[in-house]
């Protein structure tokens, strides 16, 4: 008659994850005058709202992470919000079996012990991932509105320097609603 | 009087399946799908000739727009001279396949042989249009079954390139398919029949496309999209036949003109931003095809009234009108906002869209 003995199995884990996410798009601006000194005129707009600028593209790196890098010549825009993190788990799994079998039970439970580790990782990695998206996304919106602001800005100059082109700029008036009038004599 | 043609009961349902096929007799070919049965290795000679009796068929069924349901082209025999249509062994492996052979998937080589098929349809020799044409039929008569999304699977299917022109939506993923034999000879004449049917169908999968709610479903669909309009257009332009091109804007005019955006309306806000962003842009293909008719049609003002090529563009132009400059701006503008880095969604509309 066999006896029966209790297998329990212990393991655990230490993971460094990675989880990122990003978007790109272009930027919408108007061709008032050429392309080259239109990223020209959004370099010293972006420049002034702490993006570094190397050649044709001007980058800012956030203390959360969040990397936006502006592509002067292509006129687009990148956003990436990654993030590094340690994951450690355990589980103790236990089993009551007849002694003879207890060499595969152990294996068997050492097994099942290592897929409810890499579940429970697999959990926790995909809630990391939906909260760098999430926390992406506000950002996402925050940079938008700064962008259309520097684009505006940078399109209220290339108006101006356009205007002084055609004549003696007389007057030059931008209401609260950002509508610019500019009197030129010609 | 001559004594009527024998043949063995199955081979009687490969020939009622070829005719239903032909005439557009969606259900009843449905209905025979449902119960597969084994068929002999071989046809007989009668079992032959009636299939190319019903073969012989489909160019008049698709002049009759009886096929596909689409509607009698106007003046069409006016423009052209009839001409034959070729098949070749692909399309009997097709009525095969649809009769037999999709019992037999997943089957051992024995129950495969027992029901006289093949369990897949491979693609071993170029289609002939004739094959292409059953093809499409096939596809359009099992629309909404699994047998169409077992069908779109086959090898033979994805290597013809008029199934892909009419079904990009069901096959999925980038297309490998050459178009230039619809642009030319009685495949331009198939592809000017199918024009309405095919206008139709791109409709309808943009406004589904509304509704789709996991990305990567959407990138998979715009891939294919594009990859085929890209591929139809540029080979419509090297024909000189920019004009079987114009199902693209009778898609598109209805859904520009009533301002019903592609723009996929329900993705899943848990995935990344990253697939959602590529969903976006994915789902403006169409609106993709409607700027390159706008580039085409700005070529087109500028041919003056004494070169060669006027009469064309004037005709491209009268084309053009159904979708017109502003309604092609509106695409542009559509498709700017798809590009554009996006914005934290809102509850979205409650409406519905009803069918153009």
């Amino acid at each position: 008659m066999s006896r029966a003995i209790q297998v329990r199995v212990s393991e655990s884990v230490t993971r460094t994850v990675h989880v990122e996410d990003g978007v790109a798009a272009p930027l919408e601006m108007l061709p008032i005058l050429p392309p080259a000194r239109m990223a020209e005129l959004l370099a010293h707009e972006l420049v002034a709202r702490g993006f570094v600028r190397d050649g044709a593209r001007c980058t800012r790196s956030e203390p959360d992470g969040l990397e936006v890098t502006i592509d002067l010549e292509a006129a687009t825009v990148a956003v990436a919000l990654g993030a590094d993190v340690q994951l450690d788990d355990a589980v103790e799994l236990a089993v009551a079996v007849a002694v003879e079998s207890h060499e595969r039970a152990e294996a068997a439970l050492r097994d099942d012990a290592r897929q409810v580790l890499d579940d429970r990782l697999a959990a926790r990695t995909a809630a990391l991932q939906g909260a760098v998206t999430a926390r992406l996304e506000a950002k996402v919106a925050e940079l938008k509105r700064e962008l259309d602001a520097a684009i505006g800005r940078a399109t209220v100059a290339a108006l101006t320097e356009k205007a002084a082109q055609l004549g003696r700029i007389e007057e030059t008036h931008l209401d609260e609603a950002g509508n610019l009038t500019i009197r030129v004599r010609l | 009087m001559a004594e009527p043609a024998r043949v063995a009961a199955s081979e009687a349902d490969l020939i009622a399946l070829a005719r239903g096929l032909v005439a557009g007799q969606g259900a009843e070919v449905r209905a025979m799908l449902r119960r597969p049965r084994a068929l002999p290795r071989m046809i007989s000679p009668a079992c032959a000739r009636l299939l190319g009796d019903a073969l012989a068929q489909v160019w008049p069924a698709l002049w009759r727009g009886g096929a596909t349901g689409a509607g009698r082209p106007a003046r069409f025999w006016q423009d052209h001279a009839p001409v034959g249509l070729a098949f070749s062994v692909a399309t009997l492996q097709l009525l095969r396949w649809l009769l037999a052979g999709r019992a037999v998937a997943g089957k051992p080589d024995a129950a495969a042989a027992a029901l006289g098929a093949a369990a897949a349809l491979a693609s071993e020799l170029p289609l002939t249009l004739g094959d292409q044409v059953m093809v499409y039929l096939a596809l359009d008569a099992t629309a909404g079954t699994a047998v169409q999304g077992e069908l779109a699977a086959q090898p033979l299917v994805r290597s013809a390139a008029l199934a892909w022109l009419g079904f990009a939506d069901r096959l999925g993923g980038p297309t490998g398919c050459e178009f230039d034999l619809l642009c030319r000879g009685a495949g331009a004449i198939v592809v000017e029949v199918l024009a309405p049917a095919l206008a139709r169908r791109w409709r309808t999968v943009e406004l589904d496309k509304r509704g789709i709610a996991a990305p990567d479903a959407l990138i998979a669909l715009g891939a294919a999209q594009d990859s085929v309009l890209g591929g139809f257009m540029s080979a419509c332009d090297r024909s000189g036949r920019r004009d079987l091109a114009g199902f693209v804007l009778d898609a598109a005019a209805p859904l520009v003109h009533r301002a019903i955006a592609p723009l996929p309306l329900a993705l899943d806000p848990s995935a990344t931003l990253a697939s959602r962003g590529a969903a976006r842009l994915a789902a403006g293909a169409l609106l993709r095809g409607v700027a390159t008719w706008a580039a085409w049609d700005r070529a087109h003002r500028g041919v003056r009234f004494i070169d060669d090529d006027y009469p064309t563009a004037q005709r491209l132009l009268a084309r053009f009108e159904a979708i017109s400059p502003a309604g092609a701006a509106r695409a542009e503008a559509w498709l700017t906002e798809l590009a554009a880095l996006p914005t934290v969604p809102g509850p979205g509309p409650a409406g519905t869209v009803d069918a153009l």
